[in-house]
């Protein structure tokens, strides 16, 4: 910020104990999981839960908790980033991949360019479909072992990793193929479209 | 001093504020006096923004409730240090007088008591969430305004109340300020007081009851202010008197 | 560990500064009606989420959006479609 005083000896802790080849510009590592929400922890049900990928108003698959549990299950090993500056190193998380999803419906690759995720709550968030194919996306239920806790995103969230993680919607129901790109939840209210945490594109504008 | 008979209109541009003195309240808490040249007043309850740079441009901003009441001419920000904190350990560890740092304000007129409001006023704290109702209390001393006043402050020990000896003088000197301490896990050998958190009993014992119409403020951490809420509300306190300063773990007032 | 959504969010009032940079009288004293429920309350009694974020404000009452709002260093986002009006 052009013109601030200095503060006198005032330095940034966090970021100078942080390995600065892992980690993507501007963030600090830390060893907690900071629960950040948009809104209240749905309480869900897995007997009532159900995941759907939609195309222009028709169904294209559903799952239920059952169904979802028997699609080929992948975990990964990966870190995360959140806008807010942390990244959490070396995270496990179980769940099914994008790719494994599509092909549980028939579909060699995916039919738009576009994917709008919807969550209980309300929240939503926009991807590339690129994104998440080729394993870069999954649906995940567990986390280090267990199932996701409710305020983590639990029974199952959206992961997209090597994006920021606003775009791994928590409490993901409903997969929306879209023809053309539209800005989600924080999208449309000032961050960057496309998150990329290694060009730190954190804001619209960036 | 500028009489506080309306809601100073926020300005909302960040000043240079220069620390003229710190105190020491507890082992882990400093209060910093503050000189704000522009500064246009406030009510006892606001808060303000103070914003960080170091030398390699690096920004950190965070909330602070005045401790001060609009008759002082310094304003007084308390600051506990948290551990992991970015800018609570700068703040208590590092920070001589002399040392500037910029700041804006006053900020949020919605948790504000000044002693034009009729009635009587109950205010709960815990730990540090004693700042903005020690702003309401020394504008009350201040002004020599003997509204039916009660305290309850929440504290871990006795060496960690903070403004301790202040508020024992006052409550000493007026008869209708009353000073509840619970201290949770630690209390001096015969210490008669309470010694845990507060719960529904507690306030019952001590609270102003609903009839009176007291105007109630809860300041300190998340669990301690929802607890209290809930628990007036059901000895019968409606929801729209009870006003509350969550002081949270998401980046809402300090750390 | 407790799944206390109460460390979800803040006090309406923690989000006064970041609103105050867009309004002219004090926001956090205005009363804000819901659109979805017709609660109305004072903006600084809302329950605040996502504040290292930003805000998303919402209705005591039905949980509903009222406010939503962003600043970053290339401007600033307010969205109320869930309010049906403020009153200052």
């Amino acid at each position: 910020m052009a013109g601030s005083p200095i503060s006198r000896g005032f330095r940034s802790r966090r970021q100078e104990q942080t390995p600065r080849n892992r980690v993507p510009p501007g963030q600090y590592v830390t060893t907690d999981f900071p629960v950040l929400s948009a809104g209240p922890t749905p309480q869900i049900k897995v007997e009532d839960w159900t995941l759907s990928l939609q195309l222009a108003g028709s169904l294209l698959g559903k799952w239920s908790w059952a169904e979802f549990e028997a699609l080929p299950q992948t975990t990964i090993k990966t870190d995360i980033h959140c806008v807010t500056k942390w990244s959490k190193l070396d995270t496990t998380w179980r769940g099914v991949t994008f790719d494994d999803l599509l092909k549980g419906v028939g579909l060699a690759e995916p039919p738009t360019p576009y994917v709008m995720a919807h969550s209980d709550g309300g929240y939503t968030t926009n991807l590339p479909v690129a994104d998440l194919i080729n394993g870069r996306g999954m649906i995940v239920t567990r986390y280090e072992g267990l199932p996701i806790p409710p305020v983590h995103g639990g029974p199952a969230r959206l992961f997209v990793p090597h994006l920021y993680f606003w775009k791994s919607a928590k409490w993901v129901r409903r997969l929306r193929f879209m023809e053309k790109d539209e800005r989600g939840f924080w999208e449309s209210l000032g961050y960057h479209n496309y998150g990329d945490p290694w060009k730190e594109q954190r804001y619209d504008g960036d | 001093m500028i009489e506080p008979a309306i809601a100073p209109q926020p300005r909302l541009e960040w000043q240079l504020a220069e620390v003229r003195a710190i105190v020491v309240e507890t082992p882990r808490v400093k209060s910093l006096l503050l000189q704000v040249p522009a500064w246009q007043g406030h009510l006892p309850g606001q808060h303000v923004d103070i914003r960080l740079t170091a030398e390699d441009g690096y920004q950190a901003q965070r909330s602070y409730s005045i401790a001060s009441p609009p008759e002082d001419a310094l304003l007084t920000l308390t600051v506990e240090r948290l551990d992991n904190g970015e800018v609570s350990p700068y703040l208590v560890d590092d920070v001589r007088v002399g040392d500037q740092f910029e700041l804006r304000g006053p900020i949020g007129g919605y948790f504000v008591w000044t002693v034009a409001t009729r009635g009587p006023l109950c205010l709960i704290a815990g730990g540090s969430g004693i700042a903005p109702l020690a702003a309401m209390l020394r504008h009350r001393a201040r002004r020599k305004v003997r509204a039916p006043t009660l305290l309850m402050y929440s504290s871990r020990s006795l060496e960690e109340v903070i403004y301790g000896e202040e508020l024992d003088a006052m409550s000493r000197g007026d008869s209708d300020l009353r000073l509840v301490n619970t201290l949770t896990r630690e209390q001096p050998e015969g210490w008669t007081g309470y010694r845990r958190r507060i719960d529904k009993a507690m306030l019952a014992e001590v609270g102003f009851p609903p009839e009176q119409h007291p105007k109630i403020f809860i300041c300190g951490p998340t669990p301690l202010v929802e607890d209290a809420s809930r628990f007036l509300v059901e000895l019968g306190h409606p929801f729209p008197t009870i006003k509350t300063e969550r002081f949270g773990p998401t980046g809402g007032l300090a750390s | 560990m407790t799944e206390n959504n109460s460390v979800l969010f803040l006090d309406g009032n923690a989000a006064a500064s970041l609103l105050q940079e867009i309004f002219v009288p004090d926001i956090s004293i205005a009363e804000i009606r819901c659109v979805a429920c017709g609660f109305a309350s004072s903006v600084g009694s809302l329950r605040l989420y996502a504040a290292s974020m930003g805000a998303v404000l919402r209705c005591t009452h039905c949980d509903g959006i009222l406010i939503r709002a962003v600043h970053t260093r290339h401007g600033r986002w307010l969205e109320m479609t869930g309010a049906r009006h403020l009153r200052f």
